[in-house]
């Protein structure tokens, strides 16, 4: 290395010394940590103490454990296609020259502002079974399906019903799509009007300008909010743990891995096993972020090339 | 570059708050040495525990009690403790001490209790004993709690009971579930007579009203025995009568405990299993023409020759690596006397564990039944609340199964059969972990009396 | 080619989708100002008959110290933001400014970072703290913002790069050190990005939960949405208004901050986005 050479490595290094003290303090050192105490039974109040790999075996049979992966594999799945469809279909209707779009710009981006304190208890309100505002608007239509078909329809107890109260979560989050509504929104107003103008004098309607000009140049800005909302989802914990009192929800449905994490390290004093699934929570966002940056690189069009 | 100046006077505002809310700790009691007591009451009960710590705080000047209203504090404890910040004083349950015990998060007390003249003979047996873990002291006791049945006598009579005679059995108290349980017309449940999940602060414990325990006191659990198959086919019977989504709309609408829309108070739940600081919620929600009594909680099959009830009792604890042990115990012990222990028993409507009450206690107390509970707390059959190592993975389980139970969507044996494979495989980790570390906890415990 | 129709559509569709966005932040205004017995009645109020502006008060005492937690709550976002805003520039300066061997290798460490959920540190981390003292004080919430977030280090570091050269180039042919160059040319031309950064950092710190959770243990010590959700687990249930009013006011900061700054906020939000 040339003297310049080492002045700038010394500077570079000096300047980025913050972070490299955190990253060495609160990346590297717990992710050893992490493989050592899972290696461990750890009660906290006492010494970690070697047990090989029993953590691992006992989590290979947990049902509870593959209760709650199945959770957070559901809820991804759900919750991000639905949410990237709300926030492209907002973003495209605010890109249009309509009265008062930055009035609804605003409502539809302040829900995702909410603390999730806040945003938990209100739809724990708004998801009450008997008097919650949800049902309330539902009854009606429910109603009137039920004299025309005499069915016997009733609007569910989202936060006690076993099966819909992961429904129930998704709606919370949907209601949140104004944080990816602004990015799409941007991405949209980058696409060039002339391109419109080609397609449509080719005849296309707005349909075909939809998803042959504005999704293809979409997808850039479409996978980077995937994989920002896929490593989010899957550490979902704050909005169901308030909203079911620091449980897991009716028959567990909404005990995600993370709500698990948390149980096992603070509620029931197994830190190594804790560790465990924590490491396999972390292996499981590199794959899946692996495999969608694998499977979106090839459909991702980037404007000029 | 507008919108930042348009922050100042926000900005300003934020200044202000920071600066004129320094919370004054420990500065208001300069010379006296602060004890945090993390208390786990709040409302009135919360009172009543303040009053003997005011009376404390005023009849010396050495010491400076300072309570604390704690929720989930189970958890806030052992993260106290784990955290090495833990308080001095924890008002716990006695069904916990087994976890915290054998996760070395308690003082032994047996040296400090006998040096500030705490004696076992002032006690009420049970109530010593469920201080006691592996042959130490670890608590003393706060307010006792024994488990009764409360039936609604209103509710009797309009369904054409006689509301002076409880069930005697629990079969009997099926037969009587059956006549008040009424449906609206559309077929929704109004009331029932009796739910097993209201309130449901006990299900771990019912195995005993079939003769058995789901834990052996070591190291097996017991949910394949008959009584703990009995304890699951009684559950089951209850979507079967009335209907697993019924009974959940029905419980949607109950509301908090303490408050006037207790199912209980209400009437829409007849017949439930609740413990002697019920009389005083009742004064304070119920509607003023609540009629109600009290009995034992009947068993299945004949009825027992002595009157059956689990036994709790609130305790005082102090973690370990408190800072003020020696101030603590002085704390609790005047809590032990019968003049403040009567007082604050008294405010709550209960009974105290002392053996010795003064004369007036019983006969100017308030509580229509004490003698009643007295009574249970002393009977033969009276059993020790389950002190579990496992408790909270088990009452996590337990809750998930009888609630899928009671919705119908799954069966007794698989419920059964999937909670002992797992809870017991729970308790053998904590096993494990206890006979890894007993030896050498148990000599450090020995060294300190 | 006739647009209206499509225009129309869209119009209609945006007042439904609006409707349906704010139902829930009225909903929540309208639960707070109701009496109690209002808040369960079928089939709903939309309007109190007449509006409890005591709920509020009565909710801020019903919570316990809301002012104490609100004051918590500010300095945790203050001390984020200052040490956020310094430790950022500084990290994203040395990762744009300057060439270094291995430079963009460590950088490409620094993103992976991003993936590592917090629950995978959560125990060891506590046990760290535990070790060092610092749990029962504010520092595991704080002092870890002096250390450089990856996100903010990123996003300010997309901005140095897009400042030319030769701004820079002079000053150091001119001898000038490396935290000149960053403290007097770079650090003014950045006031927006920085001033950005600042404000996601106030609204992480003042939505974080599970920190709070983890780390804080004296109860005078608890943030807003801790002491929140220490009321919810002691007396919810049934006193819903006072859990909205209680809602309502750790909302409030942040919407009144939005407004103050909107352009600021959607301008960073989008440019996030845009790589």
């Amino acid at each position: 290395m040339t003297r310049g050479e080492k002045r700038e490595l010394t500077a570079g290094l000096l300047f980025i010394s913050p972070w490299l003290v955190g990253f060495l303090a609160l990346s590297v050192y717990p992710i050893l940590a992490s493989c050592w105490f899972s290696l461990c039974d750890y009660s906290v109040l006492a010494d970690p103490v070697y047990i090989g790999t029993e953590n691992y075996s006992e989590l290979w049979h947990d049902e509870v454990f593959w209760q709650a992966l199945r959770n957070t594999l559901v809820f991804a799945a759900v919750s991000i296609p639905l949410s990237t469809a709300l926030a492209i279909g907002l973003a495209v209707l605010l890109n249009q020259p309509v009265p008062g779009r930055g009035v609804f710009r605003t409502i539809f981006f302040l829900p995702s502002l909410v603390p999730a304190i806040a945003l938990a208890i209100l739809w724990q309100w708004m998801l009450n079974g008997p008097v919650g505002l949800v049902n309330n608007l539902l009854r009606q239509p429910l109603d009137l399906i039920n004299r025309l078909a005499g069915t016997s329809l009733q609007p569910p107890d989202w936060l006690n019903d076993p099966s819909w109260a992961m429904w129930g979560l998704v709606i919370t989050g949907l209601w949140g799509a104004g944080n990816a509504m602004v990015i799409y929104l941007a991405g949209l107003q980058e696409i060039p009007a002339e391109l419109y103008e080609a397609a449509e004098m080719d005849g296309a309607n707005s349909w075909q300008r939809f998803m042959h000009v504005t999704l293809p140049l979409l997808t850039p800005v479409i996978f980077f909010n995937v994989i920002m909302g896929l490593i989010g989802s899957l550490q979902t914990f704050a909005v169901p743990y308030i909203l079911t009192n620091g449980g897991d929800g009716p028959g567990r449905s909404l005990l995600f891995l993370a709500t698990y994490i948390y149980q096992s390290a603070f509620d029931y004093w197994n830190m190594g096993y804790a560790s465990a699934l924590a490491l396999f929570l972390f292996v499981l966002i590199l794959a899946l972020t692996w495999i969608v940056v694998r499977f979106g690189e090839k459909r991702v069009h980037y404007a000029g090339r | 570059m507008r919108q930042p100046f348009r922050l100042a006077p926000l900005a300003a505002v934020a200044v202000l708050l920071l600066a004129g809310f320094v919370p004054a700790q420990g500065a208001d009691n300069p010379g006296k040495i602060t004890v945090e007591f993390w208390d786990k009451w709040s409302g009135f009960e919360a009172d009543a525990m303040q009053s003997v710590v005011d009376d404390f705080n005023k009849a010396q000047d050495k010491i400076f009690v300072r309570r604390l209203n704690v929720s989930r504090i189970e958890q806030k404890m052992m993260l106290a403790t784990a955290g090495r910040v833990p308080p001095d004083i924890v008002n716990l349950w006695a069904s916990n001490l087994t976890s915290y015990v054998q996760n070395n998060a308690l003082l032994p007390l047996d040296k400090l209790a006998r040096e500030a003249g705490v004696d076992e003979s002032a006690y009420i047996p049970m109530f010593w004993q469920l201080c006691h873990q592996e042959g130490f002291l670890w608590a003393l006791p706060l307010t006792p709690s024994v488990t009764a049945l409360h039936w609604n006598k209103k509710m009797f009579r309009e369904a054409g009971l006689d509301p002076e005679k409880p069930p005697r059995t629990l079969e009997e108290l099926e037969e009587f579930n059956n006549i008040l349980t009424k449906r609206e017309p559309d077929g929704s449940l109004k009331q029932v007579g009796h739910l097993v999940q209201e309130p449901g602060w006990w299900m771990r414990d019912m195995t005993h009203l079939f003769g058995g325990s789901v834990w052996d006191g070591g190291s097996k659990l017991l949910l394949d025995e008959q009584p703990s198959r009995d304890f699951f086919a009684w559950i089951a019977t209850y979507p079967q009568r009335f209907g697993g989504d019924a009974m959940n709309r029905l419980r949607g609408a109950f509301g908090n405990f303490a408050s006037p829309q207790n199912p209980f108070f209400q009437g829409r739940v007849a017949m439930i299993m609740q413990g002697v600081w019920m009389d005083n919620f009742i004064r304070q929600y119920a509607s003023p023409d609540f009629e109600y009594g009290v009995a034992p909680f009947p068993i299945a099959g004949a009825p027992a020759e002595a009157p059956a009830t689990i036994a709790d009792t609130d305790i005082l604890v102090i973690p370990a690596g408190a800072t003020h042990p020696r101030e603590a115990m002085e704390f609790m012990a005047y809590v032990q006397t019968q003049p403040a222990m009567e007082k604050l028993c008294l405010a709550q409507k209960k009974f105290t564990p002392l053996r010795e009450v003064s004369p007036d206690f019983i006969r100017n107390h308030p509580h229509p039944y004490i003698r009643t509970f007295i009574d249970l707390a002393n009977s033969p059959n009276a059993r020790p609340i389950l002190a579990l190592p496992t408790l909270t993975e088990y009452s996590n389980d337990l809750n998930n199964y009888v609630n899928l139970l009671m919705l119908g969507k799954i069966t007794t044996d698989e419920a059964r059969q999937t909670m002992q494979e797992r809870q017991q495989k729970a308790l053998d980790k904590k096993t494990a972990r206890w006979n890894r570390a007993k030896a050498k906890l148990l000599a450090g415990w020995r060294s300190s009396l | 080619m006739n647009k209206l129709p499509s225009r129309l559509l869209s119009i209609a569709l945006l007042l439904v989708l609006g409707t349906i966005f704010i139902l829930p932040f009225a909903w929540m205004v309208s639960t707070s100002l109701k009496p109690l017995n209002e808040t369960m009645v079928l089939p709903p109020q939309w309007l109190p008959s007449h509006p409890q502006w005591k709920n509020y008060p009565e909710a801020m005492d019903a919570m316990g110290s809301f002012w104490l937690y609100a004051r918590n709550s500010l300095l945790l976002a203050v001390l984020n933001v200052v040490g956020t805003v310094i430790s950022s520039a500084l990290v994203a300066y040395g990762f744009s400014r300057i060439e270094w061997r291995g430079r963009d290798n460590l950088f490409l460490l620094l993103l992976a970072t991003m993936m590592i959920p917090f629950p995978v540190i959560m125990v060891p981390v506590y046990t760290l703290f535990r070790e060092l003292g610092w749990i029962g004080t504010f520092k595991p919430l704080w002092i870890p913002a002096f250390l450089g977030g990856a996100f903010n280090v990123f996003l300010l570091r997309q901005f140095f790069l897009g400042i030319p050269r030769d701004l820079t180039e002079a000053a150091r042919i001119d001898g000038c050190s490396e935290f000149r160059i960053f403290w007097q040319i770079i650090l003014p031309l950045a006031k927006p990005a920085l001033f950005t950064v600042g404000l996601f950092q106030f609204m992480a710190t003042w939505n974080d939960f599970l920190g709070p959770l983890v780390f804080l243990v004296r109860q005078d010590q608890f943030t807003l949405a801790l002491g929140l959700q220490n009321y919810q687990s002691m007396f919810g249930g049934t006193s819903w208004h006072y859990l909205m009013a209680a809602s309502t006011l750790v909302v409030l900061p942040v919407i009144v901050l939005f407004f103050l700054t909107q352009r600021t906020f959607i301008r960073g939000i989008s440019t996030t986005g845009l790589k």
